[in-house]
């Protein structure tokens, strides 16, 4: 990768947080502290979440749940035929619902599309600017350096999941009546252990996009440009998606990451039903594992080339 | 952390490092692959019992509270639009998005979840887990309610206890949700007591050894039609050692596949919160009401749709001249009979049918031109044949259907 293609000013702003970052860590040889780890960890989270790109992404996915709002307000004559995206009926009837039909809108494709971009770039996107070379100068640990950044990606996802949960509590507040929620069960719950619900949905929902942080890491190890890693690993999603349709492949849908991806919605019934939400948890632990360990095995190898 | 040390052989370090996912990968498998094979060959050690006593233990079983998950999985090998054209023609009707046949009628294709609790006789609750959405049917004594959390519909029954039962005659004093409106099987007892009530003479029972089912201790009951010419081979049933519940069936084709398998996968005896059978209608719900008289009417011809699944041949005779419906022959090899309609059949009541979300519209209406075109043209008219179920539309337009050879039909039809 030449370095020709990065704006100097980008190369010197990620170096001098780099340069931060290993002071902080301290001048002995890669001590692996807790400590150190948290320095490292922050300044990842500073490099994610500093980057114009991290904002816009979070940004559009906060105009996602303010547009499906807006439609459902102007069209709310007849939406009782069954059909539109889900919980459709029930967002006229309760604005929190919004929350809930805005994530299963934005889980196949706007979520993992932000934490791909995110995942994809964090190491690629380094090895192209030249910036990883400064950090592997650092002792910080190719396996520490690992972790921290796979800990920002999962940070990402939460932030990307709130962003849609906010913007939805928001919009839902401001164009409908709050009030008792009707579960989808029947069952009528009040509004505070509605907001409970919705707390722990958009926590699994965030964990279920930690599978796809591990996916993209690996994948960024792969390859010293960020573009291809951000691009396969959410054309990657894409795919597994659409062999989820495949009456066919019914063997081995189980165990495709998106699989259980709605199975959110289990948790607004009265009981709660924890099967598909704890084998979807599982699954992106097992995925994590997997492709952690993949990563992993092959970040702490490699040449650093660019 | 030794890699610079290393940095001219990174490729044989790839190649150890690579084992670990590798190895990660290899015990998944091996965890996911080998535990259920390991839970399912042992199956608990339990006092044995005769054939005779398991089933009057099983068919006596007086536990009446139960609650759980029952996992149903059908593979008639019947399309879903036809199952939803057979409900419309036999007389479903379009009653909105809240009726319960046509939605219970899913049940007889594909995978589906229902969450199940029973106290009683007179009050049950099924939850039909869907994706994003769920269907309720709760029955409290003279309340049935039906609600759709897709379309936020519901449908209220008032009956008199009893009357809005018309099922709970046939099958016996244990009834379960789902039989109040619909015949589909809901939950592995109804199942069982389907194939259960079967005489000495058409069937065998045989007790073939233990399992585990939903973590109880179960014996596992093999059901085998006598007679040839049954398209069902082996009906596989747990029954729980303590108190008699079926917690799972099996039923199984005579070339081995599975057709359907209702089992429960958690399960619980205790006695469910009273509050679980106290639904009223959701806010904002469209609420349709329908007096008792009506609710029954309605019953007894969309009884006939599931009954033309898997069940056909066990219930011998019990629904006989329901709606111009006959059965010929007993036990595993009847066939049910009944003249189709020359005109096109479900169209006396607009365009409404159960079902209305698969596409209607590229069908044919008239149910004989539609046989032929889905049939396969044999002596005396077409064949449609699924996984278990035939159905012999004969020329002069008579329809026979059960779950046994062609040979059986063919006589029964009077054609050779």
């Amino acid at each position: 990768m030449s370095q020709a293609e990065v704006s100097p000013a980008e190369v010197s702003r990620t170096e001098v947080s780099r340069t931060e970052a290993s002071a902080a860590v301290g001048a002995g040889p890669r001590r692996q502290t807790a400590a150190g780890f948290a320095a490292l960890f922050r300044s990842e989270l500073w490099l994610t979440f500093r980057r114009t790109r991290t904002i816009a992404l979070l940004g559009i996915l906060a105009v996602l749940p303010v547009l499906i709002g807006v439609v459902v307000r102007i069209e709310t004559g007849d939406s009782s035929n069954g059909g539109g995206p889900a919980f459709i009926a029930q967002v006229s009837q309760n604005g929190l619902f919004l929350v809930f039909t805005a994530l299963a809108l934005a889980l196949p494709i706007f979520l993992p599309m932000t934490v791909g971009v995110v995942a994809g770039d964090s190491i690629a996107g380094e090895a192209a600017t030249g910036t990883l070379r400064y950090l592997l100068v650092a002792p910080a640990g190719r396996t520490r350096l690992l972790a921290a950044k796979f800990t920002a990606g999962l940070v990402f996802c939460l932030a990307a999941t709130m962003a849609v949960v906010v913007a939805a509590v928001a919009t839902g507040a401001a164009l409908f009546p709050l009030g008792e929620v009707t579960l989808l069960s029947g069952d009528t719950i009040g509004l505070g252990a509605a907001v409970v619900r919705a707390v722990l949905v958009a926590g699994v929902v965030a964990l279920s996009l930690s599978g796809l942080v591990a996916i993209g890491l690996f994948i960024s190890t792969l390859t010293g440009s960020g573009i291809a890693a951000m691009a396969t690993t959410v054309g990657l999603v894409i795919t597994v998606q659409i062999l989820d349709t495949f009456p066919q492949l019914h063997a081995i849908q189980p165990f495709l990451f998106t699989h259980q991806w709605l199975s959110f919605g289990d948790l607004l019934r009265q009981p709660m039903h924890w099967d598909n939400v704890l084998q979807n948890l599982g699954l992106q632990a097992l995925y994590v594992a997997v492709f952690g360990s993949a990563a992993w095995a092959r970040f702490t190898s490699r040449d650093i080339t660019a | 952390m030794v890699e610079q040390g290393y940095a001219h052989r990174p490729r044989r370090r790839t190649a150890v490092r690579a084992l670990v996912p590798v190895g990660v990968i290899a015990a998944a498998a091996t965890g996911i692959g080998l535990v259920p094979a390991l839970a399912s060959d042992s199956g608990p050690s339990l006092p044995s019992l005769t054939a005779e006593q398991l089933v009057a233990k099983a068919l006596g079983s007086d536990t009446q509270s139960l609650s759980g998950t029952v996992q149903v999985s059908a593979d008639l090998g019947v399309p879903t639009q036809l199952l939803g054209m057979a409900n419309g023609a036999l007389g479903g009707g379009g009653h909105g998005g809240a009726d319960p046949t046509a939605k219970l009628t899913e049940l007889l294709g594909g995978e589906h979840t229902l969450q199940v609790a029973v106290d009683g006789p007179d009050r049950q609750r099924v939850g039909l887990i869907e994706n994003l959405a769920g269907y309720e049917l709760v029955h409290n004594g003279d309340q049935v309610w039906a609600w759709d959390s897709t379309t936020n519909q519901a449908l209220h029954l008032t009956a008199p206890n009893g009357a809005g039962r018309p099922g709970a005659a046939q099958h016996g004093p244990a009834q379960h949700p789902g039989t109040p409106l619909t015949g589909a099987p809901t939950t592995p007892q109804e199942a069982a007591k389907l194939f259960l009530g079967q005489s000495a003479a058409t069937t065998s029972v045989t007790v073939d050894g233990t399992a585990t089912v939903a973590g109880q201790k179960a014996y596992q009951l093999s059901v085998k039609p006598k007679q040839s010419g049954s398209t069902i081979g082996e009906v596989r049933i747990s029954v729980d050692a303590d108190n008699g519940v079926p917690l799972a069936v099996l039923v199984k084709s005579v070339d081995g596949g599975k057709v359907l398998d209702v089992h429960f996968s958690s399960v619980s005896f205790a006695k469910p919160d009273a509050k679980t059978f106290d639904f009223k209608a959701p806010k904002g719900a469209k609420v349709t009401e329908r007096p008792a008289a009506d609710a029954a009417e309605q019953h007894r011809p969309s009884g006939a749709a599931p009954q033309a699944g898997p069940k056909t041949g066990p219930q011998s005779g019990a629904k006989t001249g329901a709606d111009g419906v006959d059965v010929v022959g007993a036990g595993w090899t009847s066939v049910l009979s009944a003249k189709l309609p020359s005109a096109p059949a479900p169209t006396s009541d607009g365009t409404a049918v159960p079902g209305g979300k698969h596409s209607r519209a590229s069908f044919p209406q008239d149910p004989a031109a539609l046989a032929k075109s889905f049939g396969k043209p044999v002596n005396g008219g077409s064949l449609i044949s699924t996984k278990v179920l035939n159905v012999l539309v004969t020329d002069d337009g008579r329809v026979f259907a059960g779950a046994v050879t062609l040979p059986v039909l063919q006589s029964a039809a009077g054609v050779k």
